[in-house]
């Protein structure tokens, strides 16, 4: 019959040729192949310092008759690390969903674990089928200050390790990022760029858990955004963009009330209407990055809007307010 | 089965809807700055678990989405209402503490009293839009009052305030929601979302 074996990595590894004696005489093979008689201790197969290429299917053979004496899988492998976990609401107020992952991998097989309290009820955490390292539950009570606790243990042959995460209902809502985002030029205006976009599908009752949405855009050929917090509506006018410049822009979504921003959406480009084929006397129109102080962070914590009427003569120049902080950028305008 | 309301009451019912989701936004706001101004000035853990006191109304609710408009109202407004009568007394014990030692906690303590007063006022209205017979508060009922809680030690004071304020804080949010349902235009067979009759 055939046996598996787990072993640690840089393990000393002896197999016996199942009920054979010491002393008989016998040949092992490692996938089929002969294993040369300095690796035997008597027929004891002796693997020292084992490592991952030393997994397969060992067999031993009695000397002579050749008869299959016994055999074994070796899998050769690490007990697991403390596993990674996560988790999230992107569908609240339905439910929560939880995954995670090992650090490193064991290389042999793992089973997990998950277990999810609420104060003193034990929950039931239904695993995915799709993805596999993933689990969900249903909220049973909404508004709770009680805390979550979710524990999961990663099991194998060679060890286990755990990690436990504790939140509230209201810290893990995390939207999934805004779908189908446009962007189109506006015919006859050079400085606007037209953004829509709808709200995730996962994101199950926006009219009553309605999402507030953060737009961020630059022109390509500079590095530094500009961004806009829209507390509704799905679409937005950029009225001052760079003529003729391609510019990239994304969406950001968040409960209007609790939890955290989602990530940014797929980019999408556009270029604003031009009269005629751009010409290159509007690389002089930008020669000073625009400095706008807030955009080194993603989701700022009072609304930031870029003023659309503060655009003086021809030439590039925003005004971002920030409650009550003027930070203004000048760019020198080359004739 | 409720009659189709007029289009005047429900404009009415509409325009006192978006005002108390400002309402409660502002007051929740007020509220999680007021939790961490209290943490800090009573020394207290931010991460503390409190147990359930008796008298703070919980905001947790099972099958939220199943109320009617008329639980949601009712709900929210006895949860107010001893609040009001917690934040009081919180105040009373501040004072009683403190003297004028930490005015700026009082003060902050006060406005968010001011500002649930108000909001169980805004409540009430919504009731009576309603025509639902507004209920009489607890200290009306003489006879069956409860009696005067024990007094509480200092340290327990101060955890009680802890959780009142964060109960509170849940309660903010949750009064968003209730009345965002509550705006929603009800069908005419006066489903959940509605202000239907109470079974």
């Amino acid at each position: 019959e055939s046996h598996t074996q787990y072993e640690r990595v840089g393990a000393d590894v002896t197999m016996k040729c199942g009920s054979m004696d010491w002393d008989a005489a016998v040949t092992w093979t490692a996938n089929g192949t002969d294993i040369d008689e300095s690796h035997l201790n008597g027929s004891y197969l002796i693997l020292k310092n084992v490592d991952l290429s030393q997994s397969g299917q060992y067999s031993c053979y009695e000397g002579s008759s050749w008869h299959l004496k016994y055999q074994t899988n070796l899998r050769v492998g690490t007990p697991p690390k403390e596993p990674v976990l996560m988790c999230r609401s992107n569908n609240y107020p339905k439910g929560f969903y939880c995954s995670w992952h090992l650090p490193t991998p064991t290389y042999i097989p793992n089973s997990f674990n998950i277990s999810v309290i609420h104060g003193t009820k034990d929950m039931v955490c239904e695993k995915d089928a799709v993805p596999k390292n993933r689990c969900h539950i249903r909220y049973l009570q909404l508004f709770s200050t009680v805390k979550y606790k979710v524990t999961l243990t990663v099991t194998n042959p060679l060890g286990k390790n755990f990690t436990t995460l504790t939140f509230d209902e209201f810290a893990i809502v995390k939207p999934d990022p805004p779908e189908s985002v446009v962007a189109k030029p506006v015919p006859n205006n050079p400085r606007r760029l037209e953004v829509s976009w709808q709200n995730p599908s996962s994101w199950p009752d926006p009219e009553s858990f309605p999402l507030k949405f953060f737009l961020r855009y630059r022109p390509l050929i500079l590095d530094q955004w500009q961004h806009v917090e829209l507390s509704d509506g799905t679409s937005h006018t950029i009225t001052d963009a760079y003529a003729g410049k391609e510019y990239i822009i994304q969406v950001a979504a968040k409960d209007n009330d609790i939890g955290t921003w989602s990530d940014w959406s797929v980019a999408v480009h556009a270029t604003p209407w031009t009269e005629e084929p751009k010409h290159l006397t509007t690389e002089a129109q930008i020669t000073e990055t625009t400095s706008a102080s807030t955009s080194s962070f993603m989701a700022p914590p009072t609304t930031k809007i870029c003023d659309k009427g503060a655009v003086v003569g021809s030439g590039a120049m925003a005004v971002c307010w920030t409650a009550g902080l003027v930070v203004a950028a000048y760019s020198v305008l080359f004739i | 089965m409720a009659a189709a309301e007029s289009p005047s009451a429900a404009l009415r019912r509409r325009d006192l809807c978006s005002r108390g989701i400002r309402l409660a936004g502002k007051m929740r706001a007020d509220v999680v700055d007021l939790l961490d101004a209290y943490v800090e000035q009573q020394g207290l853990d931010a991460s503390a678990s409190v147990a359930a006191v008796e008298g703070v109304p919980l905001a947790a609710v099972e099958r939220w989405d199943e109320q009617t408009g008329t639980q949601r109202l009712l709900e929210n407004l006895a949860a107010y209402r001893a609040f009001r009568a917690l934040l009081a007394q919180m105040l009373e014990e501040q004072r009683e503490q403190l003297g004028e030692a930490d005015a700026g906690l009082g003060r902050a303590l006060a406005a968010v009293l001011l500002q649930v007063s108000a909001f169980a006022y805004h409540l009430e209205e919504l009731l009576r839009l309603e025509s639902r017979g507004i209920p009489g508060e607890e200290g009306d009922e003489e006879e069956d009052g409860p009696p005067p809680p024990p007094r509480l030690s200092l340290f327990e004071q101060k955890l009680r305030g802890l959780g009142v304020l964060r109960e509170l804080a849940q309660w903010a949010v949750r009064s968003v929601r209730d009345l965002r349902q509550l705006a929603k235009p009800s069908p005419a067979t006066g489903a959940a979302s509605g202000l239907a009759e109470s079974p």
